[in-house]
């Protein structure tokens, strides 16, 4: 019984994963005009005298990518954050940069969205494109720099931005990409405080 | 600078081919990157650029080019209009062909990317896709049913003995590996085939969240991609487990082993249909690619072409260009022009016999005009000679017509004979009448074609009458014909009359010597006769001899003073000169023949605005008496004589003069003695000793004045004595009263008896 107990708890969490889901899905749908991407949330923690980051990003594709994609065309996402010193007069002190590439791709075959992480090398077939998206909006654990590279009196800012690779597009398509606002996806700067 | 800097590049040959290199180099690998070729791809928008920045410079290059043609061409520069017709043949000459070779390519483009799809290929590639999908979801069904058979197995396992039926159960179920796993993802159980792998390939945290969510996990795994091994793939399903020991239950991962052959299949059915997508997505783009990258090929081909038709036309017509403005330069007389010569080929060799013929021309002209100045140089001087020359030279035509006059020929016939050049002679007659004797003895000589000859010419004119001494010859002309003639003319009236007067001088003075000497020894002895026999002879004796007697002593008498007369004409006295007033003197005198003469009516009339004259005041008034008298004679016993004075000032640019005129109504003048009147011994009148006349020109010529005679048309003579004025004497003295210079007239000097003209 404790099984079967258990089986419709996680049949529970099945439905709520799938209710949160169909929200994001009519959220997305709703957000289909205004396309983009938006950092959510982003936030840092130490552990281990390393920073982690965790975020959630929302991505909306535009008509012609969610085309491209289903055509197999490989989109690829690049994060950026930036770790540095603010100061008040001078430019900014940049203490560390990071690049981190997600490629996300469709794969007819098995009518799978995979979500690769250029960087780590590790790939997700993902059954929907709101799943892959999903997984693909999802950064845990990220380890970001040393706290010996920080100065302790200092207080650092992080920011962070995802945009489309436009470069890794096919080269036809990318000329039209170039004029084209269709094919710009970028996110706002997010900048949080570095906590201790 | 920038312009010059643009001009320069716009012009040079090098930055032309290098821009050109530059531009073919980048179009090549801007083709190579539209063909999807990796390393270009990631500079594509760069090249890009690079063309098109190189399009907007080559179109500011032509722009600058035709700004400049088209302003060379509205101001009419030389050679503009060449270059424009050049230009407009090579644009001609190089967009035709490529426009055509366009036109076709982007058929060929378009109907080359078209024929990459195909219905039937497309179809066939979904079937065989659907085909795959469906085997490999009832492989991965199969995979699945075992993984939760094995998950069913677990359930009531003890968490001591997992480990051996983990191990087991892979055995069971032909599995690659098992692996068990907490909800926290400890490995709490693992078995694989491979004995070595000690490792076993954990499920990442998303798997394990998916795994959650839906409640079950598979997806497709490269197999070994972090190791050396040979790449295979693997399926990996996870499920989880509800063991009873576990109270949050376990997670269990299988992979099974999927054949290389059939994975190797599927990637290639899946790449195919990829790539085949790809394409269909890309089949408007990549035209369009395409076709940019042609229409970029042919701007820039068409432009560079067109710069390089400015170019060579500009490097073509430069030469030609030379070539003409040099000729203009010639054409306006700079014969020094030289033209830079750069080739070797016919229009360097034109532009050397152009520079060989303007050197000749130059030489030439400068021979011409060193002689034309040696011309000039003898022209000048023979005018200087001419113009000093006293005597007037003028030269005439075949035609008669004058063509040269010096300053002289004008004063020696008293008229500006220079407004008659370019005029015949025939016309100066029509003019000035009285030079028809002049004229007529020059034409009569000319028609005989004497080649020189000499004759004397007498002209009355304003300056009375003149001896004009006049020679002639004929002028060398070109090809034995005559070029004109030549007349040279002097005025030797003074001359003649100079001769003249200096042969009666020698007369008189003889006259006076040979005759006056016998005279009064016949006096003497006439008187001694008379009183020697006067009382001795018979009274009727008597009478004769007294009447005889009477007669010499009176003849000898008369022949005295005539002698005294010649006398006094040879030997003219020093003039003693003052100003007097002329109508004074006029006056005084006239009133002394008014009561002489009471048959003549002696009338006057004076121009009282006359100025002071510079004269002896005796020989005036001799000449006045003189004329007077000559006038009384003239009249003779006539009735209703009248004697008429005249003064007159005649003022001119030139000079002033007083006219002194005295009419009388008698017989006048001969016509054959009229040009002689003024010499001794000629008269009209039966009486007189011939002098009167002679005196009076001899007085008005010692006072500079000119004297003539006239008939008058209405009958009488009218005698005109001019005298000269000298203004500056006049302007000097005008505020002083005049002094008359009262000296009695004496006319004993002259015979009056023979007081002729």
């Amino acid at each position: 019984m404790g099984a079967t107990g258990q089986m419709s708890n996680s049949a529970g969490i099945r439905q709520a994963m799938v209710a949160i889901l169909m929200l994001v899905l009519f959220l997305n749908t709703s957000l289909l005009l205004a396309a983009g991407v938006q950092v959510k949330q982003a936030h840092t923690r130490l552990l281990n005298e390393v920073y982690y980051l965790d975020a959630r990003l929302e991505y909306v594709l535009t008509e012609p990518m969610l085309e491209a994609l289903h055509k197999s065309v490989p989109l690829t996402f690049v994060l950026y954050i930036e770790v540095f010193r603010q100061r008040n007069y001078l430019w900014n002190d940049g203490v560390a940069d990071l690049e981190q590439r997600y490629q996300l791709e469709y794969l007819p075959l098995t009518q799978q969205y995979q979500v690769h992480n250029l960087n780590s090398g590790s790939l997700h077939n993902l059954p929907s494109l709101q799943v892959a998206l999903s997984v693909l909006g999802t950064v845990v654990d990220l380890p970001l720099l040393d706290q010996n590279l920080l100065t302790t009196d200092v207080s650092y800012q992080a920011r962070l931005q995802v945009q489309l690779d436009i470069e890794e597009l096919p080269v036809p398509l990318r000329l039209r990409s170039y004029f084209s606002d269709e094919w710009r996806l970028r996110s706002e700067w997010y900048s949080w405080p570095l906590q201790r | 600078m920038a312009i010059a800097t643009l001009r320069r590049l716009g012009t040079g040959f090098l930055p032309m081919v290098l821009l050109s290199v530059l531009l073919l180099a980048s179009l090549y690998l801007m083709s190579a990157a539209t063909q999807n070729s990796q390393e270009f791809g990631r500079v594509f928008f760069i090249l890009l650029l690079i063309n098109v920045v190189a399009l907007v410079i080559l179109l500011v290059l032509i722009g600058a080019n035709l700004v400049r043609l088209v302003r060379q061409y509205r101001s009419r520069a030389t050679g503009s209009r060449l270059t424009v017709r050049l230009v407009i043949i090579f644009v001609i000459l190089a967009l035709l062909p490529v426009s055509v070779v366009y036109y076709f390519s982007l058929g060929f483009i378009q109907r080359g990317v078209d024929s990459w799809f195909d219905v039937r290929i497309e179809q066939a590639l979904d079937d065989t896709l659907e085909l795959t999908r469906l085997a490999l979801d009832e492989r991965k069904r199969d995979l699945m049913q075992r993984s939760e058979r094995i998950a069913q197995a677990l359930e009531r396992v003890p968490s001591a003995e997992l480990a051996d039926v983990v191990n087991r159960l892979r055995q069971q179920h032909d599995v690659q590996d098992l692996t068990l796993l907490d909800q926290d993802g400890r490995v709490l159980a693992y078995s694989s085939v491979d004995l070595g792998d000690l490792s076993p390939a954990l499920p990442d945290g998303t798997m394990l969240r998916l795994l959650r969510q839906q409640g079950s996990y598979l997806s497709q795994d490269v197999w070994g991609r972090d190791t050396l091994e040979e790449e295979s793939q693997a399926l990996r399903v996870l499920v989880a487990v509800q063991n009873n020991d576990v109270a949050q239950g376990l997670i269990l991962q299988a992979r099974y082993p999927l054949s290389d052959r059939i994975s190797r299949l599927t990637d290639n059915i899946q790449l195919a249909f990829a790539e085949y997508q790809q394409l269909t997505l890309l089949r408007d783009p990549l035209k369009f690619s395409f076709t940019l990258t042609l229409s970029l090929v042919l701007l820039l081909s068409c432009l560079t072409a067109v710069w390089a038709a400015f170019f060579a036309a500009r490097r073509l017509v430069a030469p030609i260009r030379a070539l003409a403005i040099g000729t203009r330069a010639v054409a306006a007389g700079d014969y020094h022009k030289q033209l830079p010569q750069h080739s070797n080929d016919e229009l360097g060799f034109l532009v050397q016999s152009f520079n060989d013929m303007t050197r000749r021309i130059a030489q030439s002209r400068d021979e011409v005009e060193s002689s034309q100045q040696l011309a000039e140089r003898e022209r000048a001087y023979l005018r200087a000679v001419l113009g000093r020359l006293s005597s007037g030279v003028l030269t005439l035509d075949r035609r008669h017509t004058i063509r040269t006059a010096n300053i002289s020929s004008g004063q020696v016939i008293g008229i500006e004979l220079k407004d008659f050049v370019g005029q015949t002679l025939e016309q100066l007659v029509q003019v000035h009448d009285w030079l028809d004797s002049f004229v007529t003895t020059i034409g009569r000589h000319l028609d005989e074609g004497q080649q020189e000859w000499r004759e004397e010419v007498i002209i009355f004119g304003d300056q009375g009458r003149q001896v004009l001494m006049c020679g002639g010859a004929a002028l060398p002309g070109v090809g034995g014909r005559q070029a004109g003639h030549v007349i040279v003319f002097d005025d030797v009236t003074a001359l003649v009359q100079a001769q003249r007067d200096a042969a009666w001088g020698e007369v008189a003075r003889r006259l006076a010597h040979e005759i006056k000497n016998p005279l009064t020894p016949i006096q003497l002895s006439a008187e001694r006769l008379r009183q020697k026999y006067l009382s001795t002879l018979p009274a009727e004796e008597t009478e004769m001899l007294d009447r005889l007697t009477h007669t010499i002593i009176q003849q000898v008498e008369v022949m005295k003073r005539m002698v005294q007369a010649f006398s006094e004409y040879a030997h003219a006295p020093q003039l003693q000169l003052s100003r007097l007033a002329l109508n004074d003197v006029i006056d005084e005198v006239l009133d002394l023949y008014r009561a002489s003469a009471p048959g003549v009516r002696i009338g006057a009339q004076l121009d009282p605005r006359l100025p002071l004259l510079e004269a002896d005041s005796g020989r005036i008034r001799q000449l006045l008496h003189n004329l007077v008298k000559n006038a009384l004679e003239a009249i003779g016993d006539a009735r209703d004589g009248q004697v008429m004075v005249l003064t007159r000032m005649l003022e001119d640019k030139r000079r002033v003069q007083i006219e002194l005129r005295v009419e009388d109504n008698g017989p006048g003048i001969a016509d054959d003695l009229l040009d002689q009147v003024f010499d001794p011994y000629v008269s009209s009148k039966p009486k007189g000793s011939g002098l009167g006349l002679a005196i009076v020109k001899k007085i008005v010529e010692e006072h500079g004045g000119v004297v003539r005679l006239t008939n008058k048309a209405d009958g009488g003579s009218c005698v005109d004595a001019r005298f000269p004025v000298d203004l500056a004497v006049q302007d000097r003295d005008v505020a002083k009263p005049v002094e008359l210079d009262n000296t009695s007239v004496d006319v004993s000097g002259l015979d009056s008896p023979a007081g002729g003209q």
